[in-house]
């Protein structure tokens, strides 16, 4: 036996080892695995090993996703930036198209509240290359039957006039150029004068006594007595004045931004507008009026004129419309200057037939606009 | 079988036997062990891959020393058995006991450099040790255990090519003579 043993000593370990195990099985079977003691040496060497690797291994994971995330953070970074650069060119074009509707519907509106007055829409879409000529160009021309001296407007007041009509295009001279000149009123004191351009961005009001009271923010309308603007129409209001000879130095801000002028109504009479009542829907165009007073203390031949029972014209209103029958060249006195230094025309005075609303961007331009 | 192994007993001398740095075989099934309990928190693809039998065939084959592999089975088994949750100490035991002695004794008779006889090796004595499990766990534990399934093949595919890979790893802890 023990010759065998000792010739098959390999073959009888292992029958031994698989028999302690087969023996440490059913031990194991009959008190039902309480085998506590090996597990727990087993795992008492393996876990500390394997909550290092287990470490080491997020750590490295950790750094590495960190790395990926930081890659993938910069892409992200670098795509939401050209998705707000794309965002905000497209809130910008949006803003342009929200200006422009926001425009158009206040021209809308002005023709909506003046049906009386022959108006037609235009685009400005040009300017003067001489800087010290306040001129645009707009898109509408004497094939839109537009021609020279017609007034040109929007609704927050007045712009200019047409000093050359061209087949589809015509120049607009603005109303703070040097060879401008307006004919206007304080809508309080009704006291007459001549809004010129001076070559700044702000024209003054000139031929207004230093006796007559005139304090900041009082308000500009046209007078209509140079035969150009209809009477009524806001010019501006006052910024300052200041004593001098013979007459006020008073600065006035134009109601209209003539800086930034992109859509204007011409329009194609000189039909004065009806000023709107208390209660109806008003117009900056049209600011509420006082009563007219049939004689201003400043103005005698205002006062004669209403005597006769004549439309009061102030004197050098009068001389403004003397003046639309002059060849159109500056006065030579200061007493009786023209409002216009321009030729009038004659056929301001006449209403033109107007071209229909339905045609002109007023009309057709909002509705695009909320379409968009 | 008396002259089978005396045969064997024969080859052994003839047959170059493979001697590793100190701590390398129980560092090698120790980290087998080890990524073999890592690795199955990160998926049941693990599983796939047997590596405590892996460690237990080369050190077998490369030792061709059966009682050393022998015992080098019976101690990866237990150490396994004990890392589990739910089975009995002694079940992979008592396999890898005989897989570690099968391994060491067809190393000492058989070529086992080349990939192509690992492949196979790795193969049979997975299912081997299959079988073994098996067995035990319907004749000791009166559990149902499948001897072959298509899942089995597939495993011993993987587990005998990782096996190539590995022991052409493991070749480089050997130490030269």
């Amino acid at each position: 036996m023990v010759g065998i043993f000792s010739r098959h000593r390999s073959l009888a370990l292992l029958a031994s080892v698989v028999l302690a195990q087969l023996l440490l099985l059913a031990f194991q079977i009959k008190r039902d695995h309480d085998i506590r003691l090996i597990r727990y040496w087993a795992v008492g060497i393996m876990s500390p090993v394997e909550r290092g690797g287990t470490w080491g291994f997020s750590s490295i994971r950790g750094i590495w996703t960190g790395y990926i995330d930081l890659h993938n953070a910069r892409k992200e970074n670098q795509q939401l930036r050209a998705e707000l650069g794309e965002l905000q060119l497209r809130n910008r074009e949006l803003e342009s198209q929200a200006n422009e509707a926001q425009r158009l519907s206040a021209m809308l509106s002005f023709h909506e509240a003046h049906p009386e007055a022959p108006i037609l829409a235009a685009q400005v879409i040009g300017a003067s290359a001489d800087s010290t000529s306040h001129t645009l160009f707009i898109n509408r021309g004497t094939r839109d039957h537009i021609h020279n001296n017609m007034a040109v407007v929007t609704p927050d007041g007045v712009v200019g006039k047409i000093v050359e009509a061209f087949p589809s295009t015509s120049q607009v001279l603005l109303i703070n150029d040097r060879e401008s000149g307006v004919g206007a009123l304080f809508a309080a004191s009704r006291t007459h004068g001549v809004v010129k351009g001076s070559g700044d961005p702000d024209p003054r009001l000139d031929y207004i006594v230093n006796d007559e009271k005139v304090k900041p923010g009082d308000v500009l309308l046209t007078s209509g007595d140079d035969r150009i603007f209809p009477k009524g129409l806001l010019i501006g209001t006052v910024v300052d004045s200041k004593p001098a000879l013979p007459f006020q130095l008073i600065h006035v801000q134009p109601a209209a931004r003539l800086d930034r002028l992109e859509d204007v109504l011409v329009l194609l009479s000189q039909q004065e507008f009806e000023p709107k009542k208390a209660g109806e829907a008003s117009f900056p165009l049209i600011p509420d009026a006082p009563p007219e007073p049939t004689a201003s203390a400043t103005d005698p031949s205002a006062a004669t004129a209403a005597a006769a029972g004549a439309k009061p014209v102030s004197a050098p209103a009068a001389a403004n419309a003397n003046a639309t029958n002059t060849t159109g060249t500056a006065g030579t006195t200061a007493a009786a200057p023209p409002a216009s230094s321009t030729k009038p025309n004659d056929s301001a005075a006449k209403p033109h037939a107007a071209a229909p609303v339905q045609n002109s961007p007023v009309a057709a331009k909002p509705a695009a606009a909320a379409r968009q | 079988m008396s002259s089978m192994l005396s045969a064997g007993a024969h080859n052994e001398s003839n047959v170059e036997v493979h001697k590793y740095y100190g701590g390398t075989v129980i560092g090698a099934a120790f980290l087998a062990l080890l990524f073999q309990a890592f690795l199955h928190k990160y998926g049941r693809w693990a599983e796939l891959i047997d590596l405590p039998l892996l460690v237990t065939i080369y050190f077998g084959v490369s030792k061709r020393n059966p009682v050393s592999g022998m015992f080098l089975g019976a101690l990866i088994g237990i150490l396994q058995d004990a890392l589990g949750h739910d089975g009995p100490i002694g079940m992979y035991g008592i396999a890898k006991t005989i897989i570690g002695y099968m391994a060491s004794s067809v190393g000492a008779k058989i070529d086992t450099e080349h990939p192509a006889s690992r492949f196979g090796l790795v193969f049979i004595l997975f299912h081997l040790h299959q079988a073994i499990l098996a067995v035990t766990e319907r004749a000791l534990l009166n559990r149902p255990a499948r001897f072959f399934t298509p899942r089995l093949l597939l495993d011993s595919v993987i587990t005998a090519a990782a096996g190539v890979l590995l022991f052409s790893l493991l070749d480089r802890l050997r130490r030269q003579s």
